[in-house]
């Protein structure tokens, strides 16, 4: 085994810090719990080393360092807010300020804007760059389908610049002209429509780069934000639902190293406006003199349970690859012995990988749970369980929008439990429909491509009497005696994971944000 | 300077041959850009988007990334200028010995009348630059690839003359 | 000098010998005045000897940092596992400089020659003459004159029959004086923006194309065959004052002078002997202040000119620096004022961008004083001024930033009263600015 070079010891800001030998300055204060002030440096891009505004203090050395480019030595000792590094950083800000634009009452990034934050902990009160001054304007540009510049906000941290260049492999963007006429550039010819160009908003410190899907939609701090998962293909990419009075207005990814590092694809990020349709099923239906009614969920769940008891034959489950592990697995549940468990999937040629992070991209399965559905028991055999349906008992379809399928492909079998979310033609048949969340509206798991099982939680509240699946599986189970009703989806969790190999070891809390990798012993999750 | 048509490729027949030989001296592509950019002003007299596009591709790089090398340094034009192109210094040191004076010469002189237009024959365009790095021989002016030292105000007619 | 004038007696010429002489600038020509015998002598000595006989002379860099050369050539890889490169900085960019332009057109093939020293010393094959796009004729004549040393077996496979492989190409600039700076020139020959590096890695480590690279000026570059060929003692001795600064200088004296030109002087020579006797003020005219090292050195005034000796250790003591050695020198009929918004302007122009000090405080610079000039300025704009050029110092990648500071602030320090007289009115304004 080879020996590792011993690792650094420090002080910073008073605070004795211990990190590997090549770790810079910025992010061993990190874990000295010390933010040192940045724009320019972003952990998933190379470093630029321009904006000067992590200038620190090392004693020993007269001038001040960035403290993004230079590593750790030995001994080292580090001051952050000495009188000379904050009279710098807010010479660098005061020098950002003289002309960016006081664009906050219109600017989308306000609330959210890393110049904001940081001239309010750091900067001068009142500038000295007088009104009699103009300050540099140039008009507002397209760069692509979505994405706008607003050259005047620009602090030219070139953060946008090296992703496109070194994440995406496509430098699309430049620097143009020279001092304080440089801006940001495209060539004419090549738009900014890069399949994960969505990203270079997101990067953006301030409101330069924005994206014409959310312009001017909702300010930050009314938003909530909650940790989920992209359902727009197998990659698992981790992102954060934002919502704003209970409506989904923007997707944002969310920080994992094991799948996404910091980013997310623009089919994902734009992959979201479903999640707040009107036409939902509200309330559980039975049927009634030969029509659907509304009911309540304890007559719903009771017809449901009489004809799952009552099957003699095949119960075949028709389940989307985006249900969660949870609701698949207590469908196979409730189906019983003769469980026959199926789903398909888009599948698209091409993929659209994002080449400066190995093993990412948009994936041509275009759906979040594949490999949970696998695993859980289900074929990728959607057509053939649908031609044979003459031949079950029962069919329980469990999320499924039924696109493209005839209208009478249900009518073969005799009995049709339909959970889902909206109610298609050809599910008008059914004996029971249950309304059901969407991933948006309950917490749950999902696996990715790379068999890791990753939580996801509530970010909205769903619409009527939407319950999440597994609930109303869960109640299932308990009538037809196989259980106890479960009170949270992690107790569905548990009972999974007690009975699925792969699954085993694996609790919620051990998940945690970043979930893990399936058939390992010990959750590698780290808690939030 | 002499033009090739617009919607021909610039890179074809013997300047073709002249940016391989450029290539070579150097162990990357992107490395001959600036002297591929030289090779497009020398013969369409200014750098054209296409024309970026052409040298991205002969070159293996971004038509985005060769614009942003091309705003960069002043002497690349990004549009057509007159037949001749007036470059003045008026730094301190040439300006402690009179080139505002020059510059104003130049201006009306050529019938230009404003820095970096084009005069209305389109023979000339006159600019003002940093130091041309011939202090000691006030004022220097670079008109197309002559660089003239010691220009006065009272010489620039005569000047202007030799350039048709 | 040798050009426009014949050398003025004072002057200890040695770079500049063949200044003016056109037959100089061939190949005969120069083999004919004993050119390419230290070649022929440093091919025969091993890379390592090479650079010892250089720092023992005591050579510094005369671009303007004035770093020892021989110690510059010792950071290169002494074991040879990758490419090594020279390039010569003959960006010549830095106002009120004009020696390396001279020394081109004149002596092309002494830079050809100091560059093969450089190559075989620091083991490099090939070399990078980085010329800025203005200078035509330097380009021409540096082109013609390379032509006639390969086909003279100078450069090649086979330099001076060696053995050893020494390739030079001219990389033509296209305005930016930024690209003077060492690593900006080697991301403008790598076909990118002339940004300058965040350093570490240092040029010996990672330079052109991320290999072992050494970048001198074209004047250090041209010192070498000499020292070559007459010893590091020789060298030594050619100082007045002391022996750290060795060797002679071209001096680029211009501005308010009667007879402007390269002077070449020993180090440590009196710079006021230098403008008064040699150069000369016009008629009728004073000497108000001067810029001894280009315009990014702090200005003297007229005591501290008097006072100062011409060599790195001597312009320190007196609150400046030899710099590039251009000479800019400003007579009692020279607007202060006027001629820093100048160059605060020049500076203002050619920042690259990417500091935020630089992009925005040279811009900011410029502002204040044209307001001042136009006789909208307040008392308060010194302070500001001041302040502004204080967080522009020493925060930044490279010294454009300090060095648009550095004229303005000895500007206002010593003829703070000019600045006055604009603000109270007591002068008239020469700026119209909304």
């Amino acid at each position: 085994m080879a020996d590792s070079p011993p690792p650094v010891r420090l002080t910073i800001e008073g605070a004795q810090v211990v990190v590997p030998r090549g770790t810079t300055i910025l992010e061993a204060a990190k874990q000295a719990g010390v933010l040192i002030p940045h724009y320019c440096y972003h952990p998933g891009l190379p470093v630029a080393g321009v904006c000067r505004m992590c200038l620190v203090q090392i004693e020993g050395i007269p001038k001040l360092q960035i403290a993004c480019a230079t590593p750790v030595a030995e001994g080292q000792v580090v001051n952050v807010f000495p009188p000379e590094a904050v009279e710098a950083r807010k010479g660098v800000l005061e020098f950002l300020l003289i002309n960016h634009p006081l664009d906050c009452p219109i600017c989308d990034q306000a609330g959210e804007c890393e110049l904001q934050d940081y001239v309010f902990r750091e900067g001068r009160a009142q500038t000295r760059y007088t009104p009699t001054f103009a300050k540099r304007f140039n008009p507002v540009e397209e760069f692509g389908p979505d994405v706008l510049y607003v050259p005047n906000r620009c602090i030219l941290c070139t953060r946008c610049v090296r992703f496109m260049d070194h994440a995406a492999g496509d430098a699309v963007l430049n620097v143009s002209e020279r001092g304080d006429r440089a801006l940001i550039g495209v060539h004419p010819d090549r738009p900014l429509d890069h399949p994960w160009s969505g990203n270079v908003v997101d990067l953006c410190p301030v409101g330069s780069l924005i994206s014409r899907d959310f312009l001017h939609k909702a300010r930050a701090w009314e938003l909530d934000k909650t940790a989920s998962i992209c359902t727009g293909c197998s990659q698992g990419c981790n992102i954060g639902i934002e919502t704003r009075q209970n409506t989904v207005v923007r997707l944002r990814p969310r920080s994992n190293d094991a799948v996404n590092r910091y980013f997310m694809c623009d089919h994902g990020r734009s992959h979201y406006r479903w999640m707040n349709r009107g036409d939902r099923i509200e309330a559980p239906l039975v049927r009634q003199d030969g029509a659907l009614v509304a009911a309540d969920w304890d007559e719903a769940l009771r017809q449901s349970a009489e004809l799952l008891g009552g099957a003699g034959g095949d119960v075949v489950v028709l389940a989307a690859p985006h249900a969660s592990n949870e609701a698949l697995f207590l469908a196979r549940a409730v189906a019983g012995p003769r469980f026959r468990g199926a789903f398909r999937v888009e599948r698209v040629a091409d993929e659209h990988p994002l080449p400066g992070v190995p093993g990412l991209a948009l994936r041509g399965e275009r759906a979040p749970n594949v490999k949970g559905a696998e695993m859980l028991g289900y074929a990728e055999r959607f057509a053939d369980q649908l031609a044979g349906l003459r031949k079950a008992s029962v069919a329980l379809v469990l999320d499924e929008a039924l696109d493209g399928i005839p209208t009478d492909a249900l009518a073969a079998v005799p009995h049709v439990i339909y959970a889902g979310t909206m109610l298609p033609e050809a599910a008008r048949g059914a004996a029971v429909v249950l309304p059901v969340t969407t991933v948006a509206e309950e917490d749950g798991t999902l696996v990715n491509r790379d068999g890791r099982v990753q939580r996801y939680f509530q970010a909205r509240s769903g619409p009527g009497m939407a319950r999440p699946a597994w609930w109303a599986l869960g109640e299932l189970r308990a009538t037809l005696g196989r259980g106890e009703p479960l009170g949270s989806s992690a107790e569905a969790f548990a009972l999974l994971a007690a009975e699925v190999e792969g699954f085993g070891g694996l609790t919620y809390e051990g998940l945690g944000l970043l979930g893990a990798v399936l058939g390992a012993r010990a959750p590698a999750g780290v808690t939030a | 300077m002499q033009a090739t048509a617009d919607d021909q490729p610039v890179f074809t027949g013997d300047r073709r041959a002249r940016l391989d030989a450029i290539r070579a001296r150097y162990p990357t592509k992107r490395a001959a850009l600036l002297p591929a950019l030289w090779l497009v002003q020398e013969a369409r007299g200014w750098i054209s988007d296409a024309a970026m596009g052409e040298v991205a591709e002969v070159l293996d790089l971004t038509a985005a990334y060769v614009k942003g090398v091309v705003t960069f340094y002043t002497m690349y034009h990004q549009h057509p200028v007159g037949r001749h192109f007036i470059q003045v210094c008026t730094t301190t040191p040439c300006n402690l010995c009179g080139a505002e004076g020059v510059i104003d010469a130049f201006l009306t002189q050529t019938g230009c009348r404003e820095l970096g237009a084009t005069s209305p024959d389109g023979r000339f365009t006159v600019v003002e630059v940093e130091c041309l790095g011939a202090c000691g021989f006030a004022t220097p002016v670079l008109i197309d690839d002559d660089f003239i030292e010691s220009v006065t105000p009272e010489n620039v007619p005569g000047l202007l003359q030799r350039y048709p | 000098m040798g050009f426009p004038h014949a050398p003025h007696p004072k002057e200890t010429v040695v770079l500049s010998r063949h200044f003016g002489d056109a037959e100089a600038r061939t190949y005969a020509g120069w083999v004919k005045r004993g050119g390419y015998a230290a070649l022929t002598q440093a091919l025969a000595m091993k890379p390592a000897e090479v650079v010892e006989l250089v720092k023992a002379s005591g050579l510094r860099g005369r671009g303007g940092a004035g770093f020892p050369t021989g110690m510059k050539w010792s950071f290169m890889p002494k074991e040879k596992t990758k490419a090594h490169y020279l390039c010569c900085n003959a960006d010549e960019s830095e106002p009120g400089t004009f020696k390396d332009r001279e020394i081109m057109r004149w002596t092309p093939h002494a830079l050809i020659e100091g560059c093969a020293i450089a190559m075989h010393a620091i083991q490099a094959e090939v070399g990078y003459i980085y010329i800025r796009g203005e200078f035509t004729e330097p380009i021409r004549i540096m082109q013609a004159a390379l032509d006639e040393a390969y086909r003279e077996g100078v450069l090649g496979a086979n330099a001076l029959g060696s053995g050893k492989r020494l390739d030079i190409w001219i990389h033509r600039g296209a305005g930016a004086y930024i690209c003077g700076e060492e690593t900006a020139l080697m991301n403008s020959i790598e076909g990118r923006r002339g940004n300058p590096r965040i350093r570490p890695p240092f040029p010996a480590q990672a330079g052109v194309f991320g290999l072992p690279t050494t970048v001198n000026n074209v004047e250090t570059l041209t010192s070498v065959p000499a020292i070559v060929a007459q010893g590091a003692a020789w060298y030594q001795k050619l100082s007045l004052s002391n022996p750290k600064s060795a060797g002679t200088k071209l001096f680029s004296v211009c501005g308010h002078v009667a007879r402007p030109g390269n002077y070449e002087v020993t180090m440590g020579f009196p710079l006021q002997e230098l403008i008064y006797d040699m150069a000369g003020l016009r008629p009728g005219r004073t000497l108000k202040a001067c810029q001894p090292g280009g315009s990014s050195v702090p200005i003297l005034n007229r005591e501290e000119t008097e006072a100062c000796r011409l060599d790195y250790e001597g312009c320190v003591a007196q609150g400046t620096m030899l710099g590039s050695g251009g000479l800019i020198v400003f007579d009692d009929s020279a607007d202060m004022v006027y001629q820093i918004m100048r160059l605060a302007r020049f500076y203002a122009h050619e920042s690259c961008a990417q500091c935020t000090q630089c992009r925005e405080g040279t811009g900011w610079t410029v502002r204040i004083l044209e307001r001042i000039l136009s006789g909208k300025g307040a008392m308060s704009d010194l302070d500001l001024l001041l302040d502004v050029g204080e967080q522009m110092t020493g925060k930044t990648i490279c010294v454009l930033s300090d060095s648009c500071a550095v004229p303005v602030a000895s500007g206002i320090k010593k003829f703070r009263g000019e600045f006055e007289a604009y603000i109270t009115g007591a002068r008239k304004p020469v700026l119209a600015v909304a």
